[in-house]
């Protein structure tokens, strides 16, 4: 917008995007490619190959270094549970775990997880048994749009590995990263400590 | 059989709360299709400038970059984007930063934004004006031809004016003449889903995967500023991810996208960032009001006069109304708004669009007065509140007096209420209070029911569930109506190929006006499955009943014969189409609220805590108590961050918005709210399916002169511009701030 450096100028500009120009003629592509078609353009962009378990599924990929971990997620693993909103580490919608911690997977490379565990919201269940987490936001009416909810159950999945049985305050600390505009801020807080009960009852 | 509420009022989770808490919801963004082309949009770093020249060949030549539109080769008009002028997609002059001059589909996000980069814009710039009053002035820079201030409903240069009685004469009867001015600013609509749009042709035939809160009147708008017949237009979105207003009818994102998808023969996925959502959609107009209200001793209102501008940006997308005053009983009133053309960015629908910023004015007025004249604010809204629209029409069901008294009482606001400023040392407690109340209209809206032959329900309505759950109330109210279990019902909607028309989820009106229809049409349902039962049993069609699922004859209710049974040989099940468009009987139709604040103010830091907040709400019955309840508490949220926390900041030298995002909007998140007590005074509206009357939008409408009369009662100062930022309080704070070396 001219007014503003976004993550990709800052990115180009500290060199980590187009340092080298040496064009990869097209990209040598692992794994469940769910793009349709591959990209017709040889990338100008640097490449590089990465590993990464996804919901306990491993995958070989060629990346372009510029991609977040939220792209390759979204755009070519098809895992699109994860959102994206604001792009730019503001809002915590694209939150993902990566090995057990929660990261925004907008601001964070691909090829930095590199080797990495992630999990993402789709990876919550174990088939049709719902995390206690996604019963309780269903419970008490977490989602409304929805849009940030992903994120939500993500970080409170990681604070409550973390901390099994938290306090009102500790929830709504653990989750201040996550925005939701709809504002359900008491439904989820709610939601959170009603799971993290039954966790405990089931000694989770 | 009398029947029960079986469905109805009853704490139910959504019908997709499934989908939604496992990633498997689809959302705009989500869709991919093969060979898509992804697009982004160049805009203007000027307020107010004419384009020299556009040089795109550089971007053009770039590998993977199919196409670009600016004004040269692209002249479609937006109609939904100005109600009173020509707005293009591309426009020139350029009339605030962030007007759209070109958009560029690449094969990858990335190469588009670079492509951006690559396109030459010449300007040659203007002058501008971002203050609304100084675009009234003589000599102000002209934004569109004929002057600043926007054409009023009848197309004359004139204010929107509703008055009743003779002013004059009021402040003449008054005891006491007050006269103030309040201020409310520019704030983004924020919602969590950037703006996106995918759009695919097949031949002649487009579809759209927009993100709108209307699939309907989105198709139709696309159909018009297209120049496509209806039936090669197809609007499509299951999930929405909020939109509060913005994201009404159809935007220039979706016409962008197709034009693109044309152009290149390809599908193209068109996204906005979302600094480009805070600055070149719309947010909520700011608004100057001024106001004089004459009283007697006695705190009866003689005449209340305001005089109020609104700053809509350089569109004109909204009303620009300014509401409020109708909250109060009084033989005099007149009220003129002046919707203003700025600079700055465009201004439209927020929910409530003209509610918060008008109840903020008058609300924190009333409190002023009421403290003046030494009599309690919560006496006087009961001496003083509206019993009829006008002072006139009788309202179709009134909760209002009872939302305030509950209200009061669960606050504990006679033990809590005291003088302003009483507490002594730096941490100041306070109670406020502030009424409120939205129009629920009604209006036209259809549905189709589809009954299969195992009993099972399908609701088709061309819903898009913007977060108010109205999936899940349409599929309530079909249970309701056919007296069926819910796990009975599914809902088809968000798809405009298999939903007649629905008037959109703006407005609070979904339920009234879509569920009007679909409890209409279950009606018909239950006639043609009584025929049915008729023919088969040779009898007279009204000796039939219908209750729960099955038929029975009037003098056998014992001998009930199931839907399944009746259908039996049919494999299409029943279908019945209902358009429905209730009209209103001499009555006025509004849901009301009062909400009550306790709050602490640290005048040493600015910082506001609030300790207890109380919202009482007449929506008419409610029906859903689960999600409705969540409306309310969220709309709270959403108006703490608004009096305390969002505005849009100008440059005033460049015309340069300052902060757009969500860091620099500083909007609340977990630990900046307060537990919200919600209370629901549930009057059974005559009108409403069920007594419902809007939940939707009314909580966020008194909330912020609820607060700032809290800050009030609590230190003493008026704040009189919102937000009520530390900065404003500190300022305004006597004696305590910080000494130097202190900090």
């Amino acid at each position: 917008m001219g007014f503003e450096t976004t993550r990709r100028d800052f990115i180009r500009n500290t060199g980590w995007g187009i340092a080298s120009a040496a064009a990869v003629s097209g990209l040598d592509i692992h794994g469940p490619l769910l793009r349709a078609e591959p990209i017709e353009v040889p990338s100008v962009a640097p490449t590089s190959r990465i590993r990464l378990t996804v919901n306990q599924r491993p995958y070989a990929l060629g990346v372009e270094d510029r991609w977040t971990l939220a792209e390759v997620l979204r755009d070519h693993l098809g895992l699109t549970g994860t959102k994206v909103a604001c792009d730019r580490g503001e809002c915590g919608a694209c939150t993902v775990l990566l090995e057990g911690r929660a990261v925004y997977a907008c601001s964070y490379l691909a090829v930095w997880a590199d080797g990495k565990e992630v999990l993402t919201v789709e990876g919550l269940a174990q088939g049709e048994q719902l995390d206690p987490l996604q019963e309780a936001f269903i419970e008490h009416d977490g989602p409304q749009c929805g849009f940030c909810t992903s994120g939500q159950l993500m970080a409170a999945r990681a604070l409550l590995n973390q901390v099994p049985e938290p306090t009102p305050p500790q929830v709504r600390e653990g989750l201040a990263g996550n925005l939701c505009r709809c504002s359900n801020y008491n439904r989820y807080v709610e939601a959170v400590l009603a799971a993290a009960g039954k966790e405990g009852r089931h000694g989770k | 059989m009398a029947s029960e509420m079986r469905s109805i009022g009853k704490p139910t989770p959504r019908i997709d709360a499934r989908e939604r808490v496992t990633g498997q919801a689809r959302y705009t963004g989500d869709v991919q299709l093969p060979g898509m082309l992804y697009a982004r949009v160049l805009r203007s770093p000027y307020p107010h400038a004419r384009i020299v020249r556009i040089d795109v060949s550089k971007a053009k030549a770039m590998p993977g970059v199919h196409a670009i539109l600016t004004k040269e080769n692209c002249r479609i008009q937006w109609s939904s984007g100005d109600s009173r002028n020509k707005r293009l997609l591309f426009n020139d002059p350029v009339r605030f930063v962030g007007d759209a001059v070109a958009a560029v589909a690449a094969s990858d996000r990335h190469t588009a934004e670079e492509a951006l980069q690559q396109i030459v814009m010449e300007y040659e710039e203007l002058p501008f004006v971002l203050d609304m009053e100084q675009a009234l002035a003589p000599g102000a820079p002209e934004i569109h031809p004929g002057g600043n201030l926007s054409p009023n409903n009848e197309g004359e240069r004139a204010p929107e004016t509703d008055q009743r009685g003779d002013v004059e004469r009021g402040f003449a009867e008054a005891d006491q003449v007050f006269e103030d001015v309040y201020i409310s600013k520019h704030h983004n609509n924020a919602q969590m889903e950037p703006r996106v749009s995918v759009a695919q042709w097949e031949g002649s035939r487009l579809t759209v995967w927009a993100s709108t809160q209307g699939i309907s009147n989105c198709r139709r708008d696309l159909a018009k500023d297209l120049g496509l017949p209806l039936n090669q237009v197809r609007v499509i979105c299951q999930y929405m991810g909020g939109g509060f207003g913005n994201k009404n009818q159809c935007h220039d994102f979706d016409l962008m996208a197709s034009a693109l998808a044309k152009e290149t023969g390809r599908p193209v996925k068109l996204e906005f960032t979302r600094a480009e959502d805070f600055v070149a959609v719309h947010g909520r107009w700011p608004t100057k009001q001024y106001y004089k209200v004459g009283v007697k001793k006695d705190g009866s209102l003689t005449a209340i006069r305001m005089k109020a501008y609104s700053g809509m940006g350089p569109y004109r997308k909204g009303s620009g109304g300014v509401a409020g005053a109708q909250l109060y009983r009084c033989p005099n009133v007149k009220t003129e708004v002046y919707p203003v053309y700025t600079n700055m960015a465009v201004s439209a629908n927020y929910r409530a669009p003209s509610y918060p910023q008008g109840v903020f004015g008058i609300e924190s007025l009333m409190d002023h007065i009421a403290h003046t004249l030494g009599i309690n604010p919560l006496d006087f809204r009961l001496k003083n509140m509206t019993e009829k629209y006008h002072d006139e029409v009788p309202y179709s069901s009134y909760g209002l007096r009872d939302c305030v008294t509950r209200g009061a009482e669960a606050l504990g606001w006679r033990q809590k209420w005291h003088p302003p400023a009483s507490d002594r040392g730096a941490q100041k407690q306070g109670v406020g209070m502030a009424m409120g109340y939205f129009g629920a209209g009604l209006g036209m809206s259809s549905a189709v029911l589809k009954l299969n032959p195992d009993g099972s329900l399908q609701v088709h309505v061309a819903v898009t569930d913007i977060g108010t759950a109205a999936k899940t109330t349409m599929g309530l109210l079909g249970a309701e109506a056919m007296e069926i279990p819910f796990e009975r019902v599914s809902v088809l909607s968000g798809d405009t190929d298999r939903a007649p028309y629905s008037v959109g989820e703006s407005g609070s009106r979904t339920t009234n006006y879509t569920g009007y229809a679909v409890v209409t049409a279950a009606e018909d349902l239950k006639r043609q499955l009584r025929e049915l039962a008729a023919q088969s049993w040779s009898v007279a069609a009204d000796a039939v009943q219908y209750s729960q699922g099955a038929v029975y004859m009037q003098d056998r209710p014992d001998r009930r014969t199931a839907i399944a049974e009746i259908l039996k040989g049919n494999p299409d099940g029943l279908i019945a189409q209902a358009t429905t468009d209730p009209k209103l009987k001499g009555v006025s139709r509004n849901s009301f609220a009062a909400h009550f604040v306790e709050l602490e103010v640290d005048t040493e830091t600015g910082d506001i805590r609030i300790l207890k907040y109380v919202a009482a709400h007449d929506s008419g019955r409610i029906l859903n108590p689960l999600t409705a309840g969540s409306q309310v508490k969220g709309g709270v949220a959403q108006g703490v961050s608004m009096a305390l926390r969002e505005e849009l900041l100008y440059d005033q030298m460049t015309g340069i918005p300052l902060n757009p995002g969500y860091y620099g909007a500083r909007i609340v998140t977990h630990g900046d709210v307060p537990d919200v007590e919600v209370i629901f005074v549930e009057t059974a509206d005559p009108y409403g399916p069920y007594g419902a009357k809007s939940v939707g939008e009314p909580p966020i409408v008194p909330s912020v002169a609820a607060i700032a009369n809290a800050v009030f009662n609590a230190t003493g100062i008026r704040i009189k511009e919102l937000p009520i930022t530390r900065s404003k309080i500190l300022d305004a704070a006597p004696g305590v701030r910080l000494e130097g070396g202190r900090a």
